[in-house]
């Protein structure tokens, strides 16, 4: 429980004040003569179970009703089910707003949704608790937002829904710059969140300095988190897989993969897809039996005259989330697919060239340039999709101009060398070479998402029927792809760099039968090349977040073309729509993530916040309570029933009344 | 003491009361001048030395027909009903009730309890004036009174005479007795029931502060022994009530252990064991056909004594 006075607590003590002066009574007897004493003596030997009883009712009446006094003036606060212990009101206050699209779920009952529902009882709570400050943690991207009444939460623009995930750990972590640099009192951190794993990131590292950051602050720190886990029943997400533009002699054609996903298995619904380009609006329908259906290689003419660049939008009807029920594309003729090869092992170089420079569609060349150690300056770099790197890691020059490379969008894949060194990159050198006495093949990989995933149709890659005599170990932070036997990586991205990936052995036939079971690496490289290419090309798929906030701020003009009109320009890059900078179009849409995203556990977050001042309150979107209430009433009825009862139980009972008004009965009659 | 209205009556009584000029604080001759009027009665036929307005078990030669009796030899011939002999020619003998004097025998009970008062009258005040009241009384129609100060034993006492002197004595004793000690009244009644040979009117003036199942047995034997018993009972409002507020310690005027206690918490529970006391105490003397009366001091005990004579005045039938 929170008082908004809690100094008045001070007086708690004087609940002892009916005890002293029952005490003080107690020594303040007198003395008399008494002649009735057997009546005294008879008195003590009943039974004093009730008396006794009824005794220690009234003092504790008495006790309570002091209590509820003090407690009442204190103005204690109700937080709901779960209370924080202790405290007052905060010097500051700091909200940190999950904006994500499963924020925007609406409730069953049009109440609004979890995002409108969660401000509106942060806001309320912080009306009543008056913190000294109130900032405003909206987005990762940004540092807290002053807001000089709570209120103005709601009003706010860049508290809005968002296409992007919430980063809570980056959130909190710009709470913390801001308490710990500006010495702010007693604090509390709001966060509004569904507690999607997607925003909390629980597996982050992050989260285990930021305990150790909060709790070394000098000031208290109190956590509360009004969480809207619930899931919205029925609710469907679109997603464009791919959009891609044919030339079928002279007319042109866009193919489109659409997926739907659902995160309930209810009955089979049939979707009408509606998609909308250049002012055309298209449907088709979509038969949605279990959790997720693909709509694949959906051909939409657009005549000969349309222009090979531009941008559309699919849609499904409304349901529980609007916030997943569109998504837009852009489109232009593809980029090229070209790839650097740098290999020191030629019968690895060969296999590389053939995986790189074999396309798999008909109208896209594949361009392979090898090119030696020393010629990397004049290499195309701006041309290339990806950079396949059987050699020692670069160093020095080499390994500035890789690392640009990697900046603006490209792949990189290294590929052990006989020597490997010492040399790091993004944190990741090579280790030693294992040779395996029998050939081992990877024991597991990622299937859902990355290079390894698994193809459309749902089938694996067949990782499992490679053989690999040889491997080279890594060294630094990095995510495992693929694993061999005894948990060494096989394939392996660089923690930190987003392009960079290592695969720990050689196509060459002596170390690994990558090329004679070609699939796999094919795929690899491929995939690669898609990732690289895909920031090519003049129309580019975003997703909203960081990512595309800071392409739009070092983007000399960043204009609107399709999407919501209320985002505020300030935030570019994190709401959904269709943008152009220049002769580029970007299509910004959420992660992924968001359509799959599974709950954190309680226990999971309560472990997050383990040795701080934690609590959380559950509701639901639409949810018309207060969070916080002021509950003086109720301490102020306590008093009066603690009142009332005393002066039930001091009265004395009617015989004991009668007797003493009216003397004992009388005798005469009958003698 | 305050002024006495003349009159003949009065003086007479006053000059009987009052012969050594020695005054008796207990003694209120209004009081006594309207008690007067009314006669003590036993409620049991006596047997007394001398003729007296009581019931006797003997035949007698008071005007109150008795029964005819069938002549025997020996009868006295002037006894004998020449008009029943005319009507039957059977001799009988016409029998009349004998009036006797009855024995007061006054118990006071003098222990330390009774030394009691909330107000300014203690329940020994109350015993003298009633138990002068009645010596008075019993002495004006010729009947023997006696005493007896009892405590944890009998302290002191005066067998029945008939004489003013002998009233005189008992008015001393009356005056000088001061409660102190104990209570153990039923034995003392026991006692008493043993030695007081002839038949009695006794009357018991006490707080009974003792259990009831004791006085119980006292009170069969001494009707047991033939006398007419009667009690009043004194009781201070205060015994009753039990109105205190603060913590109290009490301590016993018959020298038992004091007792610490708060009102507050044990009221009720006194208050039911002073109802259960009286309750008892009414089934036995019921049970025992006493006279009982109940008197709280602060009630004015002409109003008792005289309901105590009307109502054996009204048993007995007035003659």
């Amino acid at each position: 429980m929170t008082f908004l006075q809690p100094w008045v607590l001070a007086a708690l003590p004087l609940v002892a004040l009916p005890l002293i002066i029952h005490l003080i009574n107690q020594r303040r007897f007198q003395t008399v003569q008494w002649a009735a004493m057997m009546f005294l003596i008879s008195a003590r030997a009943l039974s004093r179970g009730y008396s006794r009883l009824r005794h220690w009712l009234i003092m504790a009446l008495r006790m309570l009703a002091v209590a509820a006094v003090i407690l009442a003036v204190g103005r204690p606060l109700s937080r709901g089910w779960l209370a924080l212990a202790g405290g007052g009101r905060p010097d500051s206050a700091v909200v940190i707003l999950d904006r994500s699209p499963s924020m925007q779920a609406l409730d069953a009952a049009g109440g609004g949704s979890k995002l409108d529902t969660g401000r509106r009882q942060t806001v309320e709570s912080l009306t009543t608790l008056r913190p000294g400050r109130c900032l405003l943690v909206a987005a990762a991207t940004r540092g807290p937002e002053e807001v000089a009444d709570p209120a103005a939460i709601v009003e706010l623009p860049s508290a809005g829904p968002s296409a992007a995930s919430a980063d809570i750990p980056a959130m909190l972590q710009s709470a913390y710059d801001f308490l710990r640099e500006n010495a702010a009192g007693t604090s509390e951190i709001w966060i509004v969140s569904d507690q999607r794993a997607s925003d909390w990131r629980p597996e982050d590292g992050a989260w285990g300095n930021l305990r150790d950051a909060f709790a070394k602050l000098p000031q208290q720190v109190r956590f509360q988190l009004l969480a809207y886990p619930a899931a919205a029943a029925g609710n469907v997400a679109v997603r464009v897989g791919s959009a891609r533009l044919e030339q079928r002699g002279r007319d042109r054609s866009l193919v489109v993969t659409v997926s739907v996903t659902r995160a309930d298995d209810p009955s089979r619904v049939t979707l009408p897809l509606k998609f909308e380009i250049g002012g055309v609006t298209t449907s088709v329908d979509l038969e949605l039996t279990g959790r997720e259906a693909v709509l694949k290689n959906h051909v939409i003419p657009l005549g000969s005259a349309a222009p090979p660049r531009g941008f559309g939008r699919v849609s499904i009807p409304a349901d529980a989330d609007p916030a997943d029920n569109e998504f837009f594309f852009v489109y232009d003729e593809p980029a090229p697919r070209r790839a650097l090869v740098v290999a020191d092992d030629s019968s690895a170089r060969r296999v590389l060239e053939l995986v790189a420079g074999i396309a798999p569609e008909k109208d896209v060349p594949a361009t392979v340039d090898t090119v030696t150690a020393g010629g990397l300056a004049t290499a195309a770099w701006d041309e290339a999709a990806v950079l396949l790197w059987q050699a020692p890691l670069p160093t020095g020059r080499d390994a500035e101009l890789v690392e640009a490379f990697v900046a603006r969008g490209g792949q990189v894949v290294f590929f052990p060398p006989e020597s490997p060194g010492d040399a790091a990159f993004a944190g990741v050198s090579w280790g030693s070479w294992t040779t395996h006495p029998k050939p081992v093949a990877p024991e597991s990989w990622r299937t859902d998402q990355d290079l390894l995933a698994n193809t459309l149709s749902g089938g694996a890659l067949p990782l499992g029927e490679l053989e690999i005599r040889r491997s080279c170990g890594l060294k630094g932070e990095h995510v495992a792809l693929a694993s061999l036997p005894g948990g060494a990586a096989f394939i392996a991205r660089a923690a930190g760099a987003g392009g960079v990936c290592f695969c720990t052995t050689t196509p060459s036939a002596r170390d690994s039968s990558l090329a004679s079971e070609g699939i796999v690496l094919y795929a690899l490289v491929q995939r690669a090349v898609d990732r690289g290419r895909a920031v090519l090309g003049a129309a580019r798929q975003l997703d909203a977040g960081p990512g595309a906030a800071e392409l739009a701020a070092s983007a000399a003009s960043w204009s609107r073309l399709a999407g919501p009109e209320a985002a505020p320009s300030t935030e570019a890059g994190l709401h959904a729509g269709v943008f152009a900078a220049g002769e580029r179009l970007f299509a910004v849409n959420r992660p992924a993530t968001e359509d799959v995203s599974a709950i954190v556990a309680d226990d999971r977050i309560d472990a997050l916040f383990r040795g701080l001042s934690f609590s959380r309150t559950t509701g639901r979107a639409g949810d018309g309570e207060s969070i916080v209430q002021e509950i003086w009433r109720a301490f102020l009825i306590a008093m009066l029933l603690a009142i009332i009862g005393e002066g039930l139980l001091s009265m004395p009972r009617r015989r004991e009344a009668e007797q003493a008004s009216r003397g004992f009965p009388s005798v005469e009659a009958a003698a | 003491m305050p002024s006495r209205p003349s009159g003949s009556f009065l003086d007479q009584h006053t000059s009987r009361m009052f012969t050594d000029r020695q005054p008796r604080a207990f003694l209120d001759p209004t009081v006594l001048a309207r008690l007067a009027a009314v006669p003590l009665v036993a409620r049991r036929p006596m047997v007394g030395t001398v003729s007296g307005r009581h019931a006797s078990p003997h035949r007698g030669s008071s005007v109150e027909f008795a029964e005819y009796r069938k002549y025997v030899p020996g009868d006295d011939l002037r006894r004998l009903d020449w008009r029943a002999f005319g009507r039957s020619d059977r001799h009988y003998v016409k029998e009349y009730e004998a009036d006797t004097n009855l024995r007061l025998c006054l118990v006071l009970d003098t222990s330390g309890s009774m030394n009691f008062g909330s107000g300014a009258v203690t329940k020994i005040d109350c015993a003298r004036r009633i138990a002068g009241a009645l010596g008075y009384l019993a002495s004006q129609q010729g009947d023997a009174v006696g005493i007896s100060c009892v405590a944890d034993g009998i302290v002191r006492t005066l067998p029945p005479r008939r004489s003013p002197a002998h009233l005189r004595l008992v008015f001393d004793v009356l005056d000088e007795a001061r409660p102190a000690g104990p209570t153990r009244l039923p034995e003392v009644l026991h006692e008493l029931a043993e030695t007081t040979r002839q038949r009695a009117v006794v009357v018991i003036i006490s707080d009974l502060f003792c259990p009831p199942a004791d006085l119980a047995g006292a009170f069969s034997h001494l009707r047991f022994r033939r006398h007419d018993v009667a009690v009043f009972h004194l009781l201070d409002p205060q015994e009753l009530a039990f109105t205190f507020t603060r913590p109290t310690r009490f301590l016993d005027m018959e020298g038992g252990a004091a007792i610490f206690a708060d009102p507050v918490d044990i009221a009720d529970r006194y208050h039911r064991a002073v109802e259960k006391y009286l309750d008892d105490l009414r089934r036995i003397v019921l049970e025992s056909a006493v006279d009982y009366h109940r008197m709280l001091t602060d009630e004015p005990y002409e109003q008792v004594l005289a309901r105590f004579l009307v109502g054996r005045a009204v048993a007995r039938g007035l003659r």
